[in-house]
């Protein structure tokens, strides 16, 4: 943590020398400083902005990730299905976000649906996939235990294969958090009166690059910010020790 | 007493394993085995001979390709479902989000009322089985935070949790050390005696082979065949220094030469 943030302090400072020793115009690049009073001055109008940005990021990544989570569920259980639907969730993952989204900017309108949709398809995948193979990492020796007990389904299911799967599923939340931001703003960009991507899309419009800079720095504190709230959600739900190697 | 009416036991008539795939691997062929129930069998035999795999027909985790297996009168699918083996695997195979307590646990919570020690004591009994196997002050423990042979002595105590008929342990002791050994062999027998149960113990050591069992089995290496089963003469109890006698001394020796002998030849 404090060599990341010493690492930025650092960036920082060489950015605002380059910008002031070359006397580079603010409409290309402003220095920190002034991003940093353009924050201060547009705060309360940004921060609300972002708020719905998150909104619809975190809406769509619950919606992504709980679907998700059941389709990997489904997969372990009936492969006949996996073989039928992997394929095509690899082509949902293909299409590129920034062609559905106008799509369906057209079909709901200037409504959270676009956003919260586009955060949810782009969440599905990593979700999907780290589970599935956490739900699979089950060693077959545990799986023998399982059965020399003869339990049940749901009982290999909530006992062996749920928390087995646990560090790999949060491996695809984490990556799925990051990702539920950028795909709401990318929703934005597409149709939308609020919202940091608005903001960013209007300021693009009057070359605003002050505002741009600022939008972005925020969207992205918005993203790390997500990001670090799964990270400590895990670290406060797997409590084992092998678990904590891997996610500190 | 009940180790005589036998009628049912485990038998194995001329069962085969062979592993199919790219090179088939012939494990075990031709095992022919009466365990009476209620008596202790123990196992050895060279390492690749098909002991584990013996274990595992048994308990109906995998299916012989040849010959047929009963368990009490039921194919050992049917044993298994009816849940009469306590199988102690050669690995401890905890799960590492259960702390020892919680391991030892875990039948009870799948198998509900199907366990006889089900109910508001099953706790206490844990903790008791914990402390028989010298692990009191880790039931907190987490297994990543207990040594190789700790972990082995809670699987032990996880498998005799629901006092299952049958016993199939794959080398439970290998890890530990000889004192700890000797404590936890007392220990089994002593569970065994009141348990009645039909015991299955895999090991690499002939002493603790024949300080154990009523009888011995030895295998050849692979394709393991049945090389000899050796009946124990020594009464029980059976004290720890029986090792020391001359009688004990001359069975191991006659044991271990037949371990060593060439691979070629075969049952007896
Ligand atoms: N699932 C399997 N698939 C293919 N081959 C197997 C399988 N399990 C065991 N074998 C083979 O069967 C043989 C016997 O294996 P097994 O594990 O029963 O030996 P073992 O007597 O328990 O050895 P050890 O004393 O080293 O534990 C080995 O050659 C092994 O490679
Ligand atoms: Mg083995």
């Amino acid at each position: 943590m404090v060599p990341a943030a010493f690492l930025a302090l650092l960036a920082l400072v060489i950015w605002q020398l380059v910008v002031v020793a070359a006397d580079v115009p603010a409409y290309i690049v402003p220095s920190p400083t002034e991003i940093g009073q353009e924050l201060v001055a547009k705060g309360p109008s940004l921060v609300s902005d972002l708020g719905w940005t998150m909104l619809e990021a975190v809406t769509g990544f619950l919606i992504g990730s709980g679907v998700a989570f059941a389709t990997a569920v489904v997969f372990v259980h009936v492969p006949i299905v996996e073989r039928a639907a992997f394929p095509w969730a690899i082509v949902l993952q293909t299409i590129p976000i920034v062609a559905i989204a106008p799509l369906l900017t057209i079909w709901f309108g200037y409504t959270l649906v676009p956003k919260v949709a586009i955060a949810a398809i782009i969440c599905f995948f990593p979700v999907l996939v780290n589970t599935t193979r956490g739900l699979r990492s089950v060693s077959s020796q545990a799986m023998e235990l399982m059965r020399v007990l003869s339990a049940r389904k749901a009982s290999i299911f909530w006992r062996l294969r749920l928390p087995s799967s646990l560090s790999y599923v949060f491996a695809g939340l984490r990556v799925a958090a990051t990702l539920s931001v950028i795909g709401s703003i990318v929703a934005e960009f597409t149709g939308a009166d609020r919202g940091i991507g608005f903001v960013i899309v209007q300021a693009s419009y009057r070359i605003d690059t002050r505002l741009m800079f600022a939008a972005i720095a925020l969207s992205s504190l918005g993203g790390i910010v997500f990001f670090h709230l799964i990270g400590w959600i895990e670290r406060a739900t797997l409590r084992w020790p092998e678990a904590r190697q891997h996610n500190s | 007493m009940s180790r005589s009416d036998c009628g049912a036991g485990i038998v194995l008539d001329s069962v085969g394993m062979t592993f199919g795939g790219d090179n088939p691997v012939t494990a075990l062929r031709d095992i022919d085995l009466t365990i009476p129930t209620g008596q202790f069998l123990a196992v050895v035999g060279p390492s690749g001979c098909g002991k584990s795999t013996l274990l595992r027909l048994v308990s109906g985790l995998l299916e012989p390709t040849d010959g047929t297996i009963s368990v009490h009168g039921k194919t050992p699918e049917e044993a298994r479902r009816d849940v009469e083996f306590g199988f102690v695997f050669q690995d401890p195979v905890l799960f590492p989000w259960l702390r020892a307590l919680g391991n030892v646990l875990l039948p009870g919570r799948i198998l509900g009322s199907r366990s006889p020690t089900h109910g508001p004591h099953t706790e206490q009994l844990a903790r008791r089985l914990l402390m028989d196997v010298g692990l009191d002050g880790f039931e907190e423990h987490y297994p990543a935070e207990m040594s190789g042979g700790m972990q082995s002595r809670v699987a032990l105590a996880r498998a005799l949790i629901y006092r299952a008929s049958t016993l199939l342990m794959d080398e439970p002791f290998g890890a530990l050390d000889e004192f700890t050994r000797d404590r936890l062999n007392l220990q089994l027998l002593d569970v065994w005696e009141k348990a009645r149960a039909t015991v299955i113990f895999v090991t690499h050591s002939i002493q603790e082979a024949i300080f154990l069992a009523d009888r011995v089995t030895v295998l050849s290496p692979r394709p393991g065949r049945i090389v000899r089963v050796a009946r124990v003469p020594f009464p029980r109890p059976r004290p720890l220094d029986l090792r020391f006698e001359p009688e004990f001394g001359s069975l191991a020796r006659e044991l271990r030469a037949l371990l060593e002998t060439d691979t070629t030849m075969g049952a007896s």
